[in-house]
């Protein structure tokens, strides 16, 4: 589809600019861009489930993440002496993964192996079930010990973050309490 | 012509307006950012995409939804939700923007501003 | 008229990546990517219709949400410096 190949074409150069890019600060929302770019890709390729991961984590979660390490580094990216052994590193697992592509099964190929392995049977059994959405059936029904695990350890997580933050907008740090431009702006 | 025929073409050509115009309103905000000389003014030609642009479109597809209800109230959702939070974001942005020193008229950061809530 | 709708988009789409490759300030990128994520939310919910599915106005829909959460976390760090506090720190 001509759609999908301007999005290729326009996250090479996307890919081009954020390896170009020497603020950091930039690279980081040229990522979120890049981020929805694929997304919106995996979209129209119709892997709804891995773009709405793709959304979260890569435009969401990784964004804020590389900003909270900015904020404890420095936002310049250093110009250090050329190194051969990372480039050759990247290249090598770069023409591994092309490599890997060439046994993959062609896009939309009705006879690919993972359509004839149990998905016929989840999506008989979705219909059995009166389920209309076959991924929730996989989720909640067929996986549904596998998934109340995840969700368990989902809330988990969450609870922790949510102790963690709150504690520190409670606890003022009495280092910030010193410095001077904090002490005049302390309202709570 | 029988008059379900009149009707689907009258909410065709509808909605071919509304997409044409979301489409249109969209790009002129897009060339307003590349073009306008400062970024106050690149702020307001985005939030031209965000409210036109999407209200437009979203009116569009709502008249191709064949009344289906589900799809509808998606739309209406989406567009309220995008209404609501684009000019938020924008204006905290312009916001953001200000406190860090930069003056109105041309685009240098003046370091004696800076912080100034 | 989805498909022209979809060129109108894609359109945008280039040009709002021009602005944020070209910058010149930080505020320029966010408001870049901003437009990005909405013409994001845009394209799928219209190429749902151009395809015939318009379930994707769930994705379109969270999209949007994420967007907006994460240029108020991108412009808070910007603000303050860092992701916790509210008030002003040190300028990054």
């Amino acid at each position: 589809m001509p759609i999908e190949a301007l999005l290729f074409v326009l996250l090479v150069v996307l890919a081009l600019a954020i390896a170009h890019m020497r603020d950091l600060f930039a690279a980081a929302m040229l990522f979120s861009i890049f981020s929805l770019l694929s997304a919106g890709m995996f979209t129209l390729m119709d892997a709804v489930d891995v773009a709405f991961t793709e959304a979260a984590v890569g435009a969401g979660i990784s964004t804020v993440l590389i900003l909270g390490t900015l904020a404890l580094t420095s936002n310049e990216e250093r110009n250090g002496p050329f190194r051969l052994t990372p480039l050759l590193v990247c290249l090598g697992l770069g023409a591994t993964l092309i490599y890997g592509t060439r046994d993959l099964p062609v896009y939309g190929d009705p006879g690919a192996v993972v359509h004839h392995h149990v998905a016929p049977e989840y999506i008989e059994g979705s219909h059995n079930i009166h389920i209309p959405n076959v991924v929730t059936t996989v989720l909640a029904s067929y996986r549904g010990y596998d998934t109340f695990g995840e969700t368990t350890v989902v809330f988990t997580a969450g609870l922790g973050v949510l102790l963690l933050l709150g504690g520190a907008a409670r606890r003022r740090d009495p280092e910030e309490e010193a410095a001077p431009q904090a002490t005049s702006e302390v309202t709570s | 012509m029988d008059p379900a025929a009149i009707l689907a073409l009258v909410i065709d050509a509808l909605s071919w307006a509304f997409l044409m115009g979301g489409a249109f309103f969209c790009v002129v905000s897009a060339v307003g950012m590349l073009r306008m000389p400062d970024f106050y003014t690149r702020c307001h030609a985005a939030g031209l995409g965000d409210t036109m642009g999407v209200a437009l479109i979203f009116i569009g597809l709502g008249l191709q939804a064949d009344g289906d209800l589900m799809v509808l109230i998606k739309l209406a959702f989406t567009w309220a939700f995008i209404w609501i939070t684009g000019p938020i974001a924008t204006h905290a942005l312009v916001k953001a923007a200000y406190a860090r020193g930069f003056a109105i008229e041309d685009n240098t950061p003046t370091a004696g501003a800076a912080h100034a809530d | 008229m989805f498909a022209v709708c979809m060129v109108g988009l894609l359109i945008t789409m280039v040009l709002a990546m021009v602005r944020a490759i070209a910058g010149p300030t930080v505020f320029d990128r966010i408001l870049a990517a901003n437009a990005f994520g909405t013409q994001t939310v845009l394209m799928i919910a219209v190429s749902g219709f151009l395809a015939g599915r318009p379930e994707w106005l769930d994705l379109a829909l969270v999209y949007a949400l994420m967007n907006f959460i994460g240029v108020i976390a991108v412009l808070k760090f910007v603000r303050f410096g860092n992701l916790a506090s509210d008030q002003p720190g040190r300028p990054t």
